[in-house]
């Protein structure tokens, strides 16, 4: 296994972190039309990068960006990586990029639509997931031969619960954030759902990270993932009330401003980051936890 | 690779997911299926009367908002001071008001919806877009009237009618209208089944010409505030008559529009009626 795949899947899955950054400036900016055409932008590949076509322009390409990272990771993998499951991953993550380009085209030609917009922006999350997901599994330690410990029958199943109540509640932000531009009302019920959301997250990973804490505070590789969740569920949940603050005030500003957009899109990133340590805590713990009580010693994977 | 038990989860993690997103995407109801169109064509009698009147605001006018044109070179030197026209108030009295019959009972009986024609219905509007702020600010129009949309500006604009329905080819009060490169851009289009309709001047006052004889619900519309906000008054006009309507926006107890929430940011809306 090669080093350098690992720390391609990083820059990979960093730069798709920066693209859900710039993808929230879209949103949060309202300029997700600023532009009617697409591919190109006002029928250029650089047009004039003023007002809001700044915004979805450049969103444009670091999704190009991210596009040929991708293409060049897929490919990377198939090379150097002899495990067929990891192997595949890397083409989905190709696949999940180039449906996204293609969400994306969708929604501005189509003016919009609710369901395509939040489509696009759950899709943003779920090849954040597999980005991750290969940096995870491309890493050293990942590949380091394992003491296979038996967990009983919760960990597993709980960890998974918590990436669908997350994925749930990233689906219903990214759905109630293009319900409404700045300069309107957010729709209430589906703001009273995002809420609930919001309780229910922290029931369910706060409940995951005690039990990884308690049962395995001596193993930094599971207890790390488990405090970092725990923290930046802690900062979004803070992120959420500031951005619900501010964003209530918005619909009377005379156009988008600080801090609504800094809070919203800063919310949007945190909200990825939770499900990113999410998503490296269930790995960690598939791969080095099974239901049972025999312990096992594993070679390399 | 993962086990038939993790592809399982994942697969009800997709399902879940899918589910929701279904679900938090119903599809917008209103008049989907109605028309506007009905074949009853007025004929003026010679005996048509005025309606008219001023909108005044009480109380502080609230200040207008500087916007911040800097996003867009072209912007910024055009309109270096550009500011919001939602409040636009000179000597207590409010510009930028749409003042139009929503429904009323004409002398002989009928109903002002009864008729798709009428005498004098406006041939033509113009929407500019000048120094990155649309002109006029609030427009009226017929339905199906053509609106020529002009740019005086060397930079590019994004036009965007946003009407309930999706088709101008209906009455509706207001649709908006915003420029997806300039946000703070934003205008309000009456679209109306008659021409009874007018937009406040600078003094506040309007005039609404050619009203037959009855009664009718005159309502002013100002975009003030989240949805905007409007007032109605029944009025009534006499063969070759004119019809008196003045209305009045202003200030609540605490000094703010009386669109504006009561308190703001800190509000649950989920403990509000509706």
């Amino acid at each position: 296994m090669s080093k350098g795949v690992h720390r391609f899947a990083v820059f990979v899955a960093c730069a798709t972190f920066f693209l859900i950054i710039a993808g929230a400036n879209v949103t949060s900016h309202d300029a997700g039309l600023a532009t009617s055409d697409w591919p190109l932008s006002n029928g250029q590949v650089f047009p004039k990068m003023v007002g809001n076509l700044f915004w979805e322009h450049g969103h444009r390409l670091v999704a190009t960006a991210v596009g040929l990272l991708t293409i060049a990771l897929a490919i990377y993998i198939q090379v150097r990586e002899p495990r067929a499951w990891v192997r595949r991953l890397g083409w989905s993550a190709l696949g999940a990029v180039v449906a996204q380009g293609l969400l994306g085209g969708l929604t501005v030609k189509l003016n919009l639509p609710l369901i395509v917009s939040a489509a696009h922006a759950t899709l943003a999350q779920l090849f954040f997931l597999i980005t991750v997901s290969l940096a995870v599994s491309t890493s050293r330690a990942w590949l380091e031969p394992l003491t296979i410990e038996p967990d009983g029958a919760s960990l597993r199943p709980m960890c998974v619960a918590s990436l669908a109540v997350i994925l749930t509640q990233l689906v219903l932000g990214a759905t109630l954030r293009h319900s409404a531009t700045w300069d309107q009302a957010l729709p209430t019920p589906l703001l009273v759902a995002h809420i609930c959301g919001a309780v229910v997250v922290t029931l369910f990973l706060g409940t995951t990270v005690a039990l990884v804490l308690l049962r395995h505070r001596g193993q930094s590789w599971l207890a790390k993932p488990a405090k970092i969740a725990a923290a930046l569920l802690v900062v979004q949940l803070g992120l959420g009330l500031a951005a619900y603050v501010t964003r209530m005030r918005s619909p009377y500003d005379p156009q988008p401003l600080n801090p609504m957009i800094a809070i919203t899109v800063a919310h949007v990133a945190c909200g990825a980051l939770v499900f990113a340590a999410a998503i490296v805590m269930t790995l960690r713990v598939f791969r080095s936890l099974r239901s049972g009580r025999n312990e096992y010693r594993l070679a390399p994977a | 690779m993962l086990s038939k038990n993790a592809r399982l989860w994942l697969g009800l993690i997709a399902a879940l997911s899918l589910l929701s997103l279904a679900s938090s995407c119903t599809p917008s109801g209103g008049d989907e299926g109605k028309t506007d169109e009905t074949g009853k064509v007025y004929k003026a009698t010679g005996k048509e009367g005025t309606i008219s009147g001023v909108v005044a605001y009480n109380g502080a006018a609230p200040e207008a908002k500087k916007i911040d044109t800097s996003a867009d070179p072209v912007c910024a030197s055009k309109s270096p001071t550009l500011a919001t026209e939602d409040w636009v108030v000179k000597d207590g009295k409010l510009a930028n008001t749409y003042v139009y019959i929503k429904d009323g009972t004409l002398a002989d009986g009928s109903k002002v919806g009864d008729y798709g024609g009428w005498p004098n219905m406006p041939a033509s509007a113009t929407l500019d877009q000048n120094g990155c702020h649309y002109k006029p600010h609030v427009l009226g129009v017929v339905v199906n009237e053509p609106i020529t949309i002009t740019n005086s500006d060397p930079t590019t604009h994004n036009i965007h009618f946003q009407p309930k329905n999706n088709k101008l080819a209906r009455a509706e009060v207001l649709v908006p209208v915003k420029c997806n490169q300039h946000p703070w851009m934003k205008s309000y289009v009456g679209v109306s089944k008659h021409p009874f309709f007018a937009v406040t001047a600078e003094d506040g006052s309007y005039s609404i010409k050619g009203v037959p004889p009855g009664k009718y619900t005159v309502v002013a519309w100002h975009e003030g505030g989240a949805n905007g906000t409007e007032q109605k008054m029944e009025v009534t006009v006499a063969a070759s008559g004119a019809g008196k309507a003045d209305f009045s926006f202003g200030a609540t107890a605490l000094g703010r529009p009386s669109s504006w929430p009561v308190v703001e940011a800190i509000e649950f809306p989920m403990l509000q009626k509706h």
